[in-house]
């Protein structure tokens, strides 16, 4: 759940997603689910010239198991947090073991 | 005797009754449904039990007797030879099956002898539902209603036939196909014999109705068409099954347009009828045909043409006013099937249905269209043709209606719900960055956060979203139910893992926080899975990278309790009360929580005695995030233990990564990057707490901290590191401030200024190697401020050996703050200045 967790923070920032077909979208990250998959808007592809039949779309859905990559906005994620979230969770995982 | 051998006498009735043989072929073993009750000595058990005469409807007398002959042949018979091994199952099965058919065709042609005056009793007791009507009407048992409305319908005909021909309980004749139940009705007309009216069949009227040919429908259905073409009224009609014509047409010709505007009431009982009419035919209302009658019944009442009142007949008369419309039947979809509520039938001449009238098959409406003006009439037309399509599209997407009842729908909802719920909830536990994330936010910009709170309506808020439950009214009432709902299917936790039987791991079922199930191996006991916490605290191994690492994670084991603790905070008690147990025991648990994390800082360790052991606290301090623990270990620590943390750093200073390695090594213009990232660090997490700290510090705790320096650490390297200066200042500075605020007496300051000659005593002559080699990118502003602090402290023939030392160190920097930009300049010569100042100077002095 930290992914999930983490990634609702990102609502509404501007985010790339790096597909696993290589195709790069960038666009503002609306909203984000257990698995995952993501919903975005203002989309952008990165290689425009290269897909332009995307050049049209506004919005996408992507599933969660097809992205690769979430390139992030630096300023838009408190590590020092994020660690501990870490921590947490790893200590969950661990309770969860025994 | 019926044809099956079943004896449908009762025991006691057998004398009177021929009886069957009792060494009859077929099923005659089998004979006595009751033989059971009866059977067994109790000859009074039939009195208590059903009154077979009450029950019985006289089925069994009306059947052919004759033909049992052939009953061995059929069946085989005692005295058949036993069936090999190739016996034929289809071709026995096909002569039972012949001899059925044929035995079904003489039944439906033969008439009727009227039945037994047993009053239908069993059925009734079968009815439970119905009981507001089963006093003025007798429900049938059979489950296809709709057809009993009597109706000009001609479609429906056929199986009427059978119900009227036949008895409820003759079932071969129920499970005729269609097609040969119009055969049958088509034969009962040419046979023109009304039978007698049966007042005992639960089934009403209908007996001496007489029925259409199957050609007559068809003209009749031809006509209708024609007619409503002619009218140019009629939508293109689907391509329905004959059922959906028939609705469909009973929508509309009967509309209310001779004068009177339709009664608000049906309009609003249109929608249901429409909504369930086709799909379901057990379900089905009665098609809404209140609406359709012939002309001559328009000036009924309103309130008797709404709801479920079959088509009258002829007479013009509505035979059952009295039939409720009961709107509870319409609005819910209960399953109920309202013509199991069939007309209570006033034998005679009223219910069962005559000859047609001559107009029947033409749309009531027809003459009023007729006497309608040109416009009025293109107008209703029009009217009429949207709101067909309206109904029709309404239909279409209503079929479904009602498909799932609310408890169905309920536990779907219980369903999606335990997958939102894992086992053991703790939302802060599973949502943890997003929380704490959002109430940092929240905290720091207050507005911000509701549109976030709002996108994640299932993010649980607790109390810090009380602001934006109020400003979203909406939000939080479906916040509520989701909360009610999934408090709900808590209460009912499920299994969240499967063991199976002799398998070495368990299955664990997918929720929301665990969308993929896995597969988890249960560890061996054997293997001993030891908490990596417990394991260090015991042994700590010594100062490899390894357990430094784990130590510090220790830390933030111990900080991550201690956190999640602190929000359990059970409120401020109210002051001058007493704490109740829950605070008392909150804050025990705090004590011990703090308690382990001042073990897990290992501290406390005894400083051992060989040179160049390293503290295993000052190890855990080398690595970056347990620099980045001291502030927040400060925040649950008391005074005593940091004052303990401050003096177990100063002693050890020297040890200290920072000052180890941040020498500037000769000939050498930079520290290595490591190392830089390392000071950076410690001014930035560790420094800051201790000035805080220092700044609240007394005159002899400086003045020990100094001397504890000056006696075990090698002073002049210490000088030679930004870090080790940072220290220096912070003592030198903070003493000078006790001492002008004259917060210390004067035994205090003799102390300081004593131990304060010691560090210049050491220092004088190495004030040049305090700053860092010429020519280094680096800010020596630190330099300057320990020069500053120095020289507040230092009497008049100090300051002129500082001044004499540094002197040459002043001018470069004045001297290259010309030739730098601007910016730079100004900033060497701010950093100058901060000594010049001290000694009551200023730049400015020099520049002019």
């Amino acid at each position: 759940m930290l992914f999930f967790s983490f990634f609702k923070t990102l609502v509404d920032h501007e985010v790339t997603i790096e597909l696993k077909n290589d195709l790069s979208i960038r666009g503002t990250l609306k909203s984000v689910d257990q698995f995952l998959n993501i919903k975005l808007d203002e989309i952008q592809v990165v290689d425009e010239v290269k897909y332009p039949h995307l050049s049209a779309v506004k919005n996408v859905f992507i599933r969660g198991s097809v992205v690769r990559y979430v390139h992030l906005p630096a300023n838009a994620v408190d590590t020092a947090l994020l660690e501990d979230a870490t921590r947490r969770e790893a200590a969950a995982q661990a309770n969860k073991a025994k | 005797m019926s044809f099956f051998g079943f004896n449908t006498t009762l025991p006691r009735d057998r004398a009177a009754h021929a009886p069957h043989p009792t060494q009859a072929p077929g099923f005659s073993q089998q004979v006595d449904a009751f033989a059971g009750l009866s059977g067994n000595s109790n000859e009074k058990a039939d009195d208590d039990g059903y009154d077979f005469e009450d029950t019985y409807d006289g089925l069994g007398d009306k059947l052919d007797e004759g033909d049992d002959e052939f009953n061995d042949e059929t069946f085989g018979g005692g005295n058949a030879a036993a069936p090999g091994k190739d016996f034929d199952f289809f071709g026995s099965t096909a002569k039972v099956a012949n001899a059925i058919n044929e035995e079904q065709l003489l039944y439906a042609r033969g008439p009727k002898k009227p039945t037994q005056p047993a009053p239908p009793s069993y059925h009734q007791d079968h009815q439970p539902k119905a009981p507001s009507y089963a006093a003025t009407t007798k429900p049938k048992p059979q489950p296809a209603p709709k057809h009993q409305v009597p109706t000009e319908i001609p479609e429906l005909k056929p199986e009427m036939s059978i119900w009227n021909t036949t008895s409820p309980d003759a079932t071969p004749a129920k499970n005729l196909s269609a097609h040969a139940a119009a055969h049958f009705s088509h034969f009962e007309n040419s046979l023109q014999e009304p039978p007698p009216a049966q007042p005992s069949f639960s089934q009403p009227a209908p007996a001496t109705r007489k029925y259409k040919s199957l050609e007559e429908v068809e003209a009749e259905i031809l006509s209708k068409k024609q007619a409503r073409l002619a009218a140019a009224q009629q939508p293109s009609q689907p391509q329905l099954p004959p059922h959906t014509q028939l609705n469909q047409q009973d929508g509309w010709p009967g509309r209310p347009v001779q004068g009177f505007p339709p009664h608000p009431q049906m309009q609003l009982q249109q929608p249901p009828h429409q909504q369930i009419e086709l799909p379901f035919p057990p379900r089905n209302m009665p098609p809404p045909q209140q609406n359709q009658r012939p002309p001559q019944n328009d000036r009924t009442p309103e309130h008797l043409q709404r709801g479920p009142v079959p088509q009258p007949g002829p007479g013009g008369q509505l035979p059952f006013p009295q039939i409720p419309t009961n709107p509870q039947f319409q609005g819910n979809n209960i399953p109920f099937p309202m013509g199991m509520i069939p007309p209570p039938g006033p034998p005679g001449p009223q219910g069962p249905q005559g000859p047609q009238p001559p107009f029947v098959g033409m749309p009531p409406m027809q003459p009023q269209i007729m006497q309608m003006t040109e416009e009025e009439r293109v107008k209703f037309l029009e009217e009429e043709s949207k709101r067909l399509k309206r109904n029709h599209k309404i239909a279409q997407l209503s079929r479904y209606n009602g498909l799932m009842t609310p408890s169905d729908k309920n536990f779907i909802t219980r369903i999606q719900l335990q997958q939102l719920v894992s086992v053991n909830e703790d939302s802060f536990n599973e949502d943890f960055y997003y929380q704490v994330y959002m109430a940092i936010r929240a905290r720091n910009n207050p507005q911000q956060p509701l549109n976030q709170f709002a996108q994640t309506y299932l993010g649980q808020q607790g109390a810090r979203g009380g602001r934006a439950r109020r400003q979203d009214n909406h939000l939080l009432r479906m916040q509520q139910q989701v909360q009610r709902a999934v408090a709900a299917a808590k209460a009912r936790p499920k299994a969240s893992q499967l063991v199976l039987e002799g398998s070495l791991g368990k299955i664990s079922f997918s929720n929301v926080k665990t969308p993929k199930p896995l597969l988890s191996i249960k560890k061996q006991d054997s293997t001993g899975v030891v908490e990596p916490g417990q394991k260090q605290a015991h042994a700590f191994a010594g100062i490899d990278r390894r357990s430094i690492l784990a130590a510090a994670e220790d830390i933030y084991r111990c900080l991550l309790d201690l956190d999640s603790h602190e929000r359990k905070h059970p409120g401020p008690s109210l002051t001058g009360q007493q704490p109740d147990a829950n605070t008392i025991q909150w804050f025990e648990v705090r004590d011990a929580l703090i308690a382990k994390l001042w073990r897990s800082m290992r501290i406390m360790e005894p400083i051992k005695e060989e040179p160049n052991a390293l503290h295993p606290f000052i190890a855990i301090l080398s690595v970056k995030k347990a620099k980045e623990a001291i502030p927040r270990v400060f925040r649950y620590i008391d005074l005593q233990q940091r004052i303990t943390i401050l003096t177990m750093i100063t002693i050890s200073l020297d040890q200290v990564d920072v000052i180890k390695d941040g020498r500037y090594a000769p000939d050498t213009l930079s520290l290595s990057n490591e190392t830089k990232k390392k000071i950076e660090g410690f001014s930035q997490y560790v420094l800051p707490p201790l000035l805080s700290y220092v700044g609240d510090a007394q005159l002899d705790v400086i003045t020990g901290l100094l001397g504890i320096l000056l006696d075990r650490v090698n002073v002049l390297l210490l000088s030679q590191t930004q870090i080790g200066l940072a220290f220096l200042t912070m003592f030198t500075s903070r003493a000078e401030i006790i001492k002008q605020a004259n917060q210390a007496d004067d035994q205090g300051v003799l102390k300081w200024t004593q131990t304060y000659d010691r560090l210049f005593e050491v220092l004088e002559d190495h004030l040049l190697d305090i700053f860092p080699p010429h020519g280094a990118q680096v800010d020596d502003m630190y330099v300057w401020q320990f020069l500053a602090s120095m020289a507040v402290g230092a009497n008049m023939s100090q300051q002129q050996k500082m001044v004499a030392a540094v002197k040459d160190r002043v001018n470069d920097n004045v001297q290259a703050s010309k030739t730098l930009p601007q910016e730079m300049g100004q900033h060497k010569l701010a950093n100058t200045n901060l000594f010049l100042r001290a000694l009551g100077l200023d730049i400015d002095l020099l520049l002019s």
